[in-house]
């Protein structure tokens, strides 16, 4: 009946049944799991996995969880909460909804925020059009597998007009357990016309425990809507971390979003976007930073679409001990998306001897009224600049952090939350040693 | 004056240097086997060993499959019906001045405006002309004999200097190469040898011009240029193709080898016939250009300006294997009507402090693809490689594409690598300012396109510049005024 998988990856979905699921869905996953099985695994002969290699990943025979998890103590999150944050909180462990570490009290009328697997229990009809649209007929590896495995995540869902105030933090955390396990969580943030939202996503864990996200995060921005989007990778340094973002913009509408990478041993992002009405605009940050043992992957698919979109994408990496990096931007601009404005740039500090990165920003585009540009940097820290601050008395590596985190800080300051950007810029300076 | 009927008009204009000569061909049947492999061989009387190369070469090439991943489209090329052979006639005799040459021959340079009477005095320029794959004419080879540069066709070379042409032929470009790189190591036709001695600045410019002719029949040239330890040669490459129906194909591999502290300045104009306004008939030049700057502070310089072929597969590259060693890569490429190109280069550095730069222009207009596609690796041991690179595409018309793909990699953190690239149009105010002095709108875009690609011109030897200018002027008639 269900189609075998590949090896390394024959555990990573559970039965389709466990989750309450009306009949188009559990469709749509059958059809996903079929379409799945038949692709061959990612390989570096595809231009999207050149430079990353599955090796490690298909080792660890990583198994879904089928079993619900023993609640978890309000205690055992003060660990990883950001202190001096005001949120409405949503809490996911190991990938599954936990209301009771959740704070979803006193929401504003016309906001509805709530796990998928509850929403899907209570009124599956209202997501259907709805759910796994964004990701189109998209045949990424790792997000069909998640569409497979689809089971549960968050829902935000702004009416009409709506303006949230307090920024919504999703907590994605992962704690230890007896054997690998991989979670396919699955965000669904739909604004309607006019609505703004400021959503705070956070992967963590609790200890160095080896685990699997394979998350993919659906956006569906309505005419004049805003959303700030603001992703935390900050996982366990064993876990391996893979996220696929599919963002669709109505016309003039807004998205920010900024993309921090410190944690994983292993980490994907694939940042898909695409202009559906004209005069949007989307902007993508990115910083990370790749230590001894760590790989962080970074593709960006940016599809101008219409005419008159505007894009911008600027990802910053900082590269130490053995860190590898590799970023792949692609900006596409259809035939009579005219008037489109699209930069990008990536820039990388080398801040030792091992650090590799491989960088790769592309431009396609089939329209001639267009304005577009990339830029790419790889350089170390002039020896100028660190003499100046030498010079005052600091001392050499404190010198060096300072610098990186002025590096940083074009990036760090998109932060919206001054909490936030104060333990994000720590976790840097920590790493930084 | 509109950009509609503007790319009407650069669709509609044909190719200036279309006609055919009617010659005599010793030519092959079309197909290709061991058979064909040896028959080409032993008339250019070669020595076994390469009769052995050869065959290695097409035996892996039965292996190989055609590369699909060049963001370009075309039918699929039968290679059995391609003749792999073809030679003037007379071949016994070869000329000893240009009295002996064909009477035809001539006139068919003259048409396409290579006089190379004229060009003896006038520029001081070797030239080995080619038409269709047998060299019929080389100049001035006495000069530069007393300078003690060869310079002959690479047939001449492997009978008469085998030893020397052994160590390194194909040893840049092997023959497992790619695809093409294969095809051509097993039935290459001929092309140029160059060996500069040590220490000798080679007197003059090197110029080959290339013709393709005779109906049906693949060009496959191969050159290979050295040189030793402190020397200094320019090269350069012309082409033009006379207008006909089928697809010509075309898969030549150029290898440079420099020595300590040795320059090789590889120029090219490339202009064979781009296939008529539905893209019928144009030539398929699926080229490997490479240079090994093997000794240190060596230097190796290509500058390309392509405005002719159908379809343009080509990535002149550079090996930076010696310390302090540098790598250029200059390009304008100009797509128009239905062309289809990708190319860009491949810097690979090695050595400690070896620096490259690369400048690539992108003119696309009408229904033109352009693809830049570069690779700038930096390896584990290059400490202090340097790198630039710009991309910059101009888009003439909404019906044209141009993408960059460039690819980088670095593996040592004592590099400083810089890529920008941009793409746009012809700004209106650009326009403007132009014609708000009177200048005609065909002027200003003609003045506006050379300044595009100034940079690139000039690193062109001057003779060059000139044509190189001229050549983008009239691909470009009509484009926009």
């Amino acid at each position: 009946m269900n189609a075998p998988l590949h090896s390394g990856l024959e555990h990573w979905l559970s039965a389709p049944d466990d989750t309450p699921a009306p009949d188009w869905l559990l469709e749509q996953r059958r059809a996903a799991r079929v379409r799945v099985s038949a692709q061959p695994l990612p390989h570096s002969k595809e231009e999207a996995w050149r430079y990353t290699s599955l090796k490690g990943l298909l080792e660890q025979d990583f198994s879904a969880i089928d079993e619900p998890l023993d609640a978890l103590q309000a205690e055992d999150l003060d660990a990883v909460l950001i202190a001096g944050l005001d949120a409405h909180r949503v809490v996911l462990v190991n990938g599954r909804f936990a209301p009771e570490l959740s704070t979803l009290d006193a929401l504003p009328a016309g906001v509805r925020i709530g796990g998928l697997r509850d929403w899907l229990d209570r009124d599956p009809e209202s997501l259907r059009g709805q759910l796994d649209t964004a990701r189109g007929e998209s045949g990424a590896f790792f997000a069909l597998l998640n569409t497979a495995g689809l089971d549960d995540g968050l829902v935000l869902w702004l009416e009409r007009g709506t303006l949230l105030e307090r920024p919504v933090e999703l907590i994605h955390l992962s704690v230890e357990l007896d054997e690998p396990r991989v979670a396919h969580p699955r965000h669904l943030v739909y604004l309607e016309a006019g609505a703004q939202a400021t959503l705070i996503e956070r992967y963590v864990s609790l200890g160095a425990s080896l685990y699997c996200t394979n998350a993919v995060v659906e956006v569906l921005l309505g005419r004049d809507a805003v959303l700030k989007h603001e992703r935390l990778q900050m996982e366990s340094r064993n876990a391996f971390h893979l996220t696929s973002l599919y963002l669709v913009q109505d016309a003039n509408s807004r998205y920010v979003g900024v993309n921090i990478g410190l944690g994983a041993r292993w980490a994907r992002t694939d940042l898909n976007t695409r202009f559906r009405g004209e005069q949007a605009e989307c902007l993508l940050h990115g910083l990370y930073l790749a230590g001894d043992g760590q790989l962080l992957d970074y593709h960006l698919d940016v599809e101008h679409a219409v005419p008159n979109c505007r894009s911008e994408e600027q990802f910053k990496g900082l590269l130490t001990g053995a860190g590898r990096a590799v970023f792949d931007g692609r900006v596409l601009v259809a035939k009579h998306a005219q008037k489109s404005d699209a930069a990008m740039s990536n820039r990388n500090l080398m801040l030792s001897e091992q650090a590799e990165i491989d960088t790769k920003p592309q431009l396609e585009i089939y329209a001639d009224d267009v304005k577009c540009s990339h830029g790419t940097t790889v350089g170390q820290i002039e020896p100028e600049m660190l003499f100046y601050l030498r010079s005052r008395g600091i001392d050499a590596a404190r010198a060096q952090r300072m610098l990186c985190l002025g590096f940083a800080a074009e990036i760090l300051d998109q932060l919206g939350a001054e909490a936030v950007r104060e333990q994000v810029a720590e976790a840097v300076a920590q790493r930084l040693g | 004056m509109t950009g509609a009927s503007a790319v009407e008009d650069i669709v509609k204009s044909e190719y200036a240097h279309g006609f055919t000569t009617e010659i005599e061909s010793d030519t092959l049947p079309p197909g290709l086997d061991e058979q064909v492999v040896r028959a080409i061989s032993q008339r250019k009387g070669e020595p076994e060993f390469m009769t052995a190369q050869r065959l290695k070469a097409y035996r892996h090439w039965l292996t190989l499959r055609e590369p699909e991943w060049a963001a370009v489209n075309y039918p699929k090329i039968d290679f059995q019906a391609i003749s792999y052979y073809s030679a003037p006639k007379r071949p016994e005799d070869a000329p000893k001045s240009l009295d002996e040459i064909d009477p035809v021959l001539l006139e068919t340079y003259n048409k396409l405006g290579i006089p190379i009477e004229e060009q003896k005095a006038l520029a001081g320029i070797a030239v080995d002309a080619v038409f269709d794959s047998v060299s019929v004419a080389t100049t001035f080879r006495s000069t530069l004999a007393e300078a003690g540069v060869i310079f002959c066709s690479i047939s001449e070379a492997l009978r008469d200097y085998p030893d020397l042409v052994k160590p390194y032929l194909g040893s840049v470009v092997p023959y497992t190469d790619n695809f093409y790189a294969c095809l051509n190591a097993a039935v290459f036709s001929d092309g140029t040898f160059v060996y500069v001695p040590k220490g000798v600045r080679c007197p003059m410019e090197l110029s080959t011009y290339f013709r393709i002719n005779a109906r049906n029949t693949g060009q496959f040239e191969r050159t290979l240029i050295v040189a030793e330890a402190g020397s200094y040669v320019s090269y350069l490459e012309g082409c033009t193709a006379p207008q006909r129906d089928e697809n010509q194909l075309h898969a030549a591999v150029v290898e440079l080898i420099a020595m300590d502290d040795a320059e090789i300045k590889y120029s090219t104009v490339q202009n064979w016939y781009p296939g008529d306004e539905r893209g019928v008939g144009g030539i398929y030049n699926f080229v490997t250009k490479r240079g090994d700057c093997r000794g240190a502070r060596s230097k190796i310089s290509w500058t390309q300006v392509e405005t002719g072929s159908a379809i343009t597969w080509k990535y002149p590259s550079c090996i930076l294997r010696g310390d302090e060693a540098v790598g250029e890569f200059y390009s304008v490429a100009v797509t128009k009507g239905r062309q289809q190109a990708d190319t860009g280069t491949k810097m690979i550095h090695l050595g400690k402090n070896t620096r490259s730069t690369i400048v690539s222009k992108g003119i696309s207009a009408g229904e033109g693809q352009q693809t830049y596609r570069g690779l700038v690796r930096i390896g584990r041991r290059a400490e202090g490689a340097r790198n630039h690179t710009q991309c910059d595409s101009l888009l003439i018309g909404d019906r044209c594409s141009a993408n960059t793909v460039p690819y980088i990699e670095v593996k040592n953190p004592s590099a400083k690598m810089e890529h920008e690239a941009t793409t746009s149009k012809i700004s209106d105010d650009q326009l403007f300012y132009c014609r708000s002095r009177g200048l005609t709108e065909e002027d200003a875009v003609s003045m506006i396109v050379n300044g595009f690609c100034k940079e690139v011109f000039n690193e062109l030897p001057m003779e060059f510049a000139v044509e190189a200018q001229k050549l983008l002027s009239i691909s470009l008639e009509g484009a926009v005024g």
